[in-house]
């Protein structure tokens, strides 16, 4: 697939759009993290029904959405911090005031050059399996651990040394770079 | 470390990124991903998701 499903790329065109409005404010730009950044990095291997969004300006952040016309839904059992538009169908949500509480390199952040539609800024390459691992370590995602190892086997020019610190910061010490296998079966 | 288009502070552009991804997805096999499990998902979560669902949306 030489292009992303349409919903993901009107969405990121939006999340490029917010950050359009962050830069002329002086801010630092929103950074797309968790399982958007996984399809990105994979282009669809799995497809989210999300963007899960770090910015210390949550409602800086809501205002643009809301001036790009986006919604809160509503009704019963709609109880979410999530926005939606009507010209896609995935969601938005700020789940994060810090990257990866602070652990993460904002120094490392992939920037993807939309055109008219801004820069969208990701959560790099390392730092996203990082938090795969992490997820894995806690127990209650055995499947990050999968998605750990096919990131890695797509993206084999990792910076090594980061994304082993950066597991091991996500693990309490217990994971490394060692503990991503490495087969393809 | 090998150079690449996505270890560059210059944003890359869209359609580069979806190409240099393409070529990984064909170098490593085309592997597959399992999804999420969706068991971490907070309330909040959820219920965006719901109404996504109730949208039109899939994943």
């Amino acid at each position: 697939m030489m292009s992303l499903r349409p919903d993901f790329e009107r969405a990121l065109r939006f999340f490029g759009r917010v950050g359009l409005g962050f830069r002329a404010k002086g801010y630092d730009p929103p950074v797309l993290v968790g399982g958007a950044a996984v399809e990105l990095f994979s282009n669809n291997l799995i497809a989210t029904g999300d963007f899960d969004i770090s910015t210390p300006r949550q409602d800086a952040f809501e205002r643009e959405l809301v001036a790009l016309g986006f919604t809160k839904p509503a009704g019963k059992g709609m109880a979410t911090r999530g926005w939606i538009h009507q010209d896609f169908k995935l969601g938005f949500e700020v789940v994060s005031s810090t990257l990866l509480d602070g652990m993460a390199d904002r120094e490392r952040l992939v920037l993807i050059d939309l055109g008219e539609d801004g820069i969208a800024a990701i959560l790099s390459i390392e730092d996203t399996i990082a938090d795969r691992m992490g997820q894995f370590h806690s127990g209650s995602a055995p499947e990050m651990l999968q998605q750990a190892r096919v990131l890695a086997s797509l993206h084999k020019d990792v910076d090594v040394t980061y994304l082993d610190r950066r597991i091991r910061e996500e693990t309490g010490g217990d994971l490394g770079v060692e503990d991503i296998p490495t087969d393809t079966a | 470390m090998a150079t690449s288009v996505l270890k560059t502070s210059q944003p890359i552009p869209l359609e580069a990124f979806v190409a240099e991804i393409e070529r990984r997805r064909a170098a490593a096999g085309y592997p597959e991903m399992p999804r999420n499990s969706g068991n971490r998902r907070t309330e909040s979560k959820r219920a965006l998701l719901k109404a996504i669902e109730e949208a039109g949306g899939t994943w």
